[in-house]
């Protein structure tokens, strides 16, 4: 009996793990789709045939190919020169270059707004004009994903085995062997990075509402808890935004055929020197870092004493209720993510389609998932979740569970299998190999992935604002509804609780892996 | 004659070890130089430091007489010292088919194209790989692709080429068959090489001159006739007695 429970050790925590994926995710998506197909159909079929929503969905696509094209453009280079070469503190300008990606995108908005808006500190008519409507929703949106392409494109041109850069440096010169066999070799990194860029861009919510510029998740939004009520609509609504969905999850499961991007560590790799082009590289580098900084600066000046002084009034207990709710999310991330992750680096079958289905989370537009959990948890028997942070938690976890699988699964790929094999040989069940072996030697993996799983926990906008508790709201959430009646001075105080929140977080992590990369 | 490659007392450290310690060798004109020496005796490093992929803490390296790294600093980068290699994982770009992995090194370095495909198909039709040509690494066999990367270094016709233990991880047919075909490439080409080895059974294959490095430092260099009248070290006398049984001899 004792024998076969042992042996049936990994499917059980494979279950589990599945299970939580599956109730956080899947079931939200089918819910919808029935309550699609029974109730919603009827009406909302109607908005469907309504040319405006097509039109709405054809802008929103239009704005996150733009807002991925920049994102890449700029992303790639800078990922070269942040990576690989001899950049005066390359690593100080990639850490600025890369903290919005972990701030709510509509913060670096409100950021620049308080910078170029007609009342900003250098603004003018002309800035005002020019940082407006869409222009400007791609801008920041570009300067708040490029961070995606950098980080993710660097961390595989530093995986890219040593000998294949050497075999070419001997006989080309740097730019070549970076265009012809470097970018080649990370293609796998950079279409991954195209693909969540454009998922986040066509998600993004709080950027095109502040901006006053209308996206098609901002109309599933106002069907919801806007203006104009209709569920039955957006159910109908967020059908085309499950097909770009599933076709971008299509898309990914192709890039992911062709290998996992490894990720690597750059020691003792030599750099390339950029010689004559040092002072052009490091005024790029400079740039990238400035403009990181500069909507950060523009709030610290804009909230001023007057805004930190009336924060207490303002603030409630939106700043507990993130770090709780995304303490609980984050861990529930990593728990999920050591077995699902040491299931996709094995090759477990069932890991690749428990994978897929995480990654489907973190693709659908969170208006969709919002919808879904609505539909799924808004009844009087599970007022227990829906009117507590416990929904908030399942839509973190919806949301970015893939995260913490895809981190662990990276980091015990890079690992020899040999040293869970040995453990097994010498008769060690799979808890024990699971507790005792692989979360030690890849505990830098695991601390990673719920610091990474935390961080965007605690940005997160577009899921919560759908369906938070009443007066449980999340800091994204207090600044997004103050921000357009609430006094700027505060709302730009707040924000910067935000970021001090978030850098304090991702020091705390620094140093911890830091920490433990010595030992 | 002034050699076509030449350390000159040679420092470096390396995570504060010193992995080469006053190494000084030459390498003459269209003379096979095999390097032999035990794990982490600095081999690799030493053929880094020859192509300019890594600057001698001290001492100089010469390139037909030229001083291309001195000083701590790298005075000639690797892509302009017309050297090639063969690394011990091979290093074959896998993105590149055969032939995009042999054009890659002569589009560098300015060779047109109808030149560039001649040269691919004659160094090709040598290894027996004509037939291989759009095929990328991952679809050969273990010895096809030890000999798209030998031909990958001589379609460059360098000045010399170093090979880092090419043939480790073979089964024993397959390393005699290749290392047949390496000493015939060279000597027809009457090409410069460095070979480097733990193996004294490739040494004596294939150098006219055998170069003993230990601790990061030369301790004897000479034929392989000169080496076994009388041994400098007890590695030297430990590694000619293993090949002496290996060989019945």
């Amino acid at each position: 009996m004792r024998a076969a429970l042992r042996r049936r050790q990994e499917p059980i925590a494979f279950a589990a793990a599945g299970s939580i994926v599956l109730v956080a995710t899947l079931l939200p998506l089918g819910v919808l789709a029935g309550e699609l197909v029974l109730a919603g159909w009827q009406r909302g079929v109607g908005s469907l045939g309504d040319p405006a929503a097509w039109a709405l969905l054809a802008a929103s696509l239009r704005i996150a190919t733009a807002v991925t094209a920049l994102a890449l453009l700029a992303g790639v280079p800078l990922a070269v020169l942040f990576a690989r070469t001899d950049l005066p503190a390359r690593r100080s300008a990639f850490v600025l270059h890369a903290f919005p990606l972990f701030l709510p995108p509509f913060l670096l908005a409100l950021g620049w707004f308080f910078l170029l808006g007609r009342q900003g500190l250098v603004g003018s008519e002309t800035s005002a004009r020019l940082f407006s409507g869409v222009p400007a929703v791609v801008a920041v949106l570009a300067l708040a994903f490029t961070p995606v392409v950098t980080s993710l494109v660097a961390l595989a041109l530093d995986g890219v085995d040593r000998s294949l850069e050497e075999a070419a440096r001997v006989v080309a010169a740097p730019w070549r062997v970076t265009v012809g066999i470097l970018l080649p070799l990370v293609a796998p990194a950079v279409a991954l990075a195209a693909l969540v860029v454009f998922a986040l861009a066509l998600t993004e919510l709080g950027v095109p509402m502040f901006l006053r510029v209308p996206v098609y998740p901002a109309a599933v939004f106002a069907r919801l808890g806007g203006v104009a009520y209709a569920p039955g609509e957006a159910f109908a609504l967020v059908l085309p935004l499950v097909a770009v969905a599933l076709a971008v999850l299509a898309c990914e499961r192709l890039v992911a055929r062709r290998g996992v991007p490894t990720l690597g560590l750059a020691i003792g790799r030599p750099l390339v020197p950029l010689g004559r082009w040092r002072t052009a590289g490091a005024l790029v580098a400079g740039l990238a870092a400035a403009l990181a900084v500069a909507p950060i600066a523009a709030l610290a000046a804009r909230a001023g004493r007057e805004g930190w002084d009336a924060v207490p009034v303002w603030v409630g207990g939106s700043v507990g209720n993130s770090l709780l709710a995304a303490g609980a999310g984050a861990t529930i991330i990593a728990a999920v993510g050591v077995v699902l992750g040491r299931a996709i680096a094995r090759g477990r079958p069932w890991g690749a389609a428990l994978d897929a289905v995480a990654v489907l989370g973190f693709v659908t537009p969170a208006a969709v998932l919002g919808v879904g959990l609505i539909a799924v948890w808004n009844r009087p028997a599970t007022r227990a979740v829906y009117g507590t942070l416990a929904i908030v938690v399942l839509g973190y976890v919806a949301r970015y569970a893939a995260i913490g699988a895809r981190t662990i699964a990276v980091a015990i790929a890079q690992g020899s299998p040999h040293l869970e094999e040995a453990a097994q040989a010498v008769g060690g069940s799979y808890v024990r190999r699971l507790l005792g072996i692989v979360v030690p030697v890849h505990a830098r993996g695991v601390v990673a992935a719920w610091l990474l799983a935390l961080v965007f926990c605690v940005r997160d906008l577009e899921t919560t604002v759908l369906f938070y508790p009443p007066g449980r709201e999340t800091l994204p959430v207090r600044i997004f509804t103050l921000e357009a009646n609430g006094p700027p001075a505060v709302v730009a105080a707040l924000a910067l609780i935000q970021v001090v929140v978030t850098a304090s977080i991702l020091l705390i992590g620094v140093v911890c892996l830091g920490r433990s990369r010595r030992r | 004659m002034i050699p076509r490659i030449a350390l000159e007392d040679v420092w470096l450290r390396q995570a504060g070890a010193e992995v080469l310690s006053g190494l000084s060798l030459d390498v003459a004109e269209g003379e096979v130089l095999a390097v032999l020496g035990p794990s982490a005796a600095g081999k690799t490093t030493a053929l880094r430091v020859m192509l300019g992929l890594v600057a001698p803490g001290r001492g100089a390296v010469r390139l037909r007489g030229e001083v291309v790294s001195a000083g701590g600093r790298i005075l000639r980068p690797p892509e302009e010292r017309n050297l090639a290699v063969v690394f011990q994982d091979l290093a074959l770009w896998p993105h590149l088919t055969v032939q995009g992995n042999l054009a890659f090194g002569l589009a560098a370095r300015g060779v047109g194209r109808a030149e560039r495909e001649a040269r691919i198909a004659a160094v090709l039709g040598r290894v027996g790989l004509a037939a291989r040509a759009r095929r990328r690494p991952g679809e050969l066999s273990g010895g096809e692709r030890q000999r798209v990367a030998i031909a990958r270094a001589l379609v460059l016709e360098p000045d010399a080429v170093l090979l880092d233990e090419p043939l480790t991880n073979l089964d024993v047919g397959l390393r005699g068959e290749l290392l047949g075909l390496f000493a015939e490439l060279l000597r027809e080409r009457r090409a410069t090489a460095v070979y480097v080895t733990h193996d004294p059974r490739e040494a004596a294959r294939l150098g006219d001159r055998i170069a003993v490095l230990e601790r990061g430092r030369i301790v004897q260099v000479g034929t392989f006739d000169a080496l076994r009248a009388s041994p400098a070290t007890a590695f030297v006398r430990a590694v000619l007695e293993e090949l002496a049984r290996g060989t019945g001899g």
